[in-house]
């Protein structure tokens, strides 16, 4: 008999700079609120998918992250994994769980992100590849190339790539908990220190501190649950690979073959969408995939986006909490909690009245990786 | 993590930047489908032959992407620098440096011929526009 999966527990700690704490302090942080919201305990959890961020390594030496973080947790699961693609790997790590629930290898999963880049020393300028050789360095000089792709055929504007963060902004001044509460306005966003043009520091999102989990709960657990679980109503993924050499890859992201895929396999198109959590790290990210997605046309995601249409209040509720842009970095698993707490009802000030169909998205790497998930109440 | 060391010493090894080092822009030919492809490997990414020989390009191209940083992010790179996506007209793209342009005219579809530059260790295959590109710069798309 097959079994349903559905997300049970969300816990996170708070995100920003938080010095002196560790890694496994933070991740044993989310996971134990995220249990408790579950209603579960520790003897329940017999799956462990984890999401190491940025600055975490996925493997030392030859421990993998989940090995470390479930000795100190002290289970020995039925299932466990660690997410490597990138920005797209806390939606990949709930799609891992519900994958191995319906496929019955376990019936309670932790997905765990967490990390520690802002406090960390080092930075995130690394060389990509054998191209650092030619000054190609970090994740804003690879997506400027994708924006100034879209300026160019589309007449995309700065005055564009504003509204997202802008809208992010005014967003994460109803969400408690956000890392970077302070408005910005158009003089505020040219101001902003150009990096890689056209992306200036207005269009990159937050590096924090924090740690954030879900529980994955096979339906048949339901009675165990505290409060009512959310189904799991389609997921996706498509990735890129062949990079460069793809005469497309910075005129679109995976998402443009994902988006359209996980809609229909939800029976659902972008209109029916109550609210959208779109992985945000660079402001064209969520101009490409609102195309992707077929929230606008191809093209059309720079005019779609003016007039604060996807500020608080506009005609699509996006990002409410200000996402990875100001609420802070939290991989992917904050989208995810937040998806979870509109459709429970429990957003507080962002609240979007009646909100039935969440949208959770995650783009990693060099735009190489998407993953995203349809949540119903 | 500003290190560039491991990846230069790995891409040494490269026919293409042997190539480079000689004045020849090189790029790896399928002798079974006849495609072109850049980085260098040892099989054809559009038919997986492993029968892969090496082809001279002219060293034309155009700008299909760019860049200009004005944050530096490692002491060897000096802002503002453009980094571009060469398309070359024979099929393969790679990532470069456009050159002997200022970087406010720099356009995508700016047409650009290879000019090979030593970079430490390295002779790189960098590009500078064909013409002055202040003569016909391509509009930048307008949108109100
Ligand atoms: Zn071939």
């Amino acid at each position: 008999m097959p079994r349903k999966a559905v997300i049970a527990g969300i816990g996170h700690t708070v995100f920003g700079r938080l010095e002196g704490r560790s890694v496994r302090d933070l991740e044993i942080e989310a996971i134990r609120m995220a249990v408790a919201d579950a209603g579960f305990a520790r003897a329940d959890i017999d799956g462990l998918i984890t999401d190491p961020g940025p600055a975490q390594p996925v493997i030392e030496g030859i421990e993998p992250h989940y090995l470390g973080l479930g000795r100190q947790l002290g289970i020995d699961p039925d299932f466990v994994g660690t997410e490597v693609l990138g920005g797209a790997s806390s939606v990949s790590s709930v799609q891992r769980a519900v994958m191995a629930i319906e496929a019955g290898l376990c019936s309670v999963c932790l997905c765990v992100y967490g990390d520690t880049a802002l406090s960390a020393s080092g930075s995130f300028s690394y060389g990509r590849g054998a191209e650092a050789v030619f000054g190609f360095f970090g994740a804003t000089g690879l997506h400027a190339l994708a924006a100034q792709r879209h300026m160019a055929r589309y007449g995309t504007r700065p005055e564009h790539l504003a509204e997202v963060a802008m809208a992010a902004r005014a967003n994460a001044l109803r969400t408690p908990h956000a890392q970077l509460k302070r408005p910005l306005d158009l003089d505020g966003y040219l101001a902003s220190r150009m990096l890689a043009e056209p992306l200036r520091r207005a269009d990159c999102c937050l590096i924090s501190d924090g740690a954030a989990a879900v529980v994955v709960c096979a339906a048949d657990r339901l009675a165990d649950l505290a409060t009512p679980a959310i189904n799991v109503l389609a997921m996706g993924q498509a990735h890129s690979l062949s990079t460069i050499a793809n005469a497309d890859h910075f005129d679109q992201t995976p998402a443009a073959r994902c988006g359209p895929a996980t809609l229909a396999r939800a029976g659902i198109t972008a209109a029916d969408v109550d609210v959208a959590l779109l992985y945000d790290c660079f402001t064209i990210v969520v101009l490409m995939q609102l195309e992707a997605y077929g929230f606008c046309q191809p093209g059309e995601s720079g005019p779609f986006v003016t007039g604060g249409r996807i500020a608080p209040g506009g005609e699509l509720a996006l990002n409410p909490t200000g996402g990875l842009m100001a609420e802070g970095y939290g991989g992917g698993m904050l989208h995810v909690i937040e998806a979870v707490r509109q459709l429970r009802g429990t957003a507080g000030a962002r609240q979007i009245a009646g909100a039935r169909l969440a949208l959770v998205s995650g783009h990693g790497l060099g735009m190489n990786t998407h993953a995203s998930l349809v949540l119903g109440g | 993590m500003n290190d560039t060391s491991g990846t230069i010493a790995e891409s040494a090894a490269d026919p293409f930047l042997d190539a480079s080092r000689e004045g020849r822009l090189l790029a790896a030919e399928c002798r079974a489908c006849l495609h072109l492809f850049l980085p260098f490997g040892p099989v054809c990414p559009r038919c997986w032959s492993i029968n892969i020989g090496q082809r001279e390009l002219s060293g034309a191209g155009e700008v299909a992407t760019f860049t200009v940083y004005r944050q530096s992010y490692h002491p060897d790179f000096s802002v503002p620098y453009v980094l571009a996506l060469i398309a070359l007209v024979e099929g393969p793209r790679m990532i470069s440096n456009v050159i002997d342009c200022a970087p406010e005219l720099v356009r995508i579809g700016m047409p650009v011929t290879v000019r090979f530059v030593p970079r430490g260790d390295l002779v790189l295959p960098l590009f500078a526009p064909d013409s002055s590109p202040t003569r016909n710069p391509e509009p930048q798309g307008e949108n109100p």
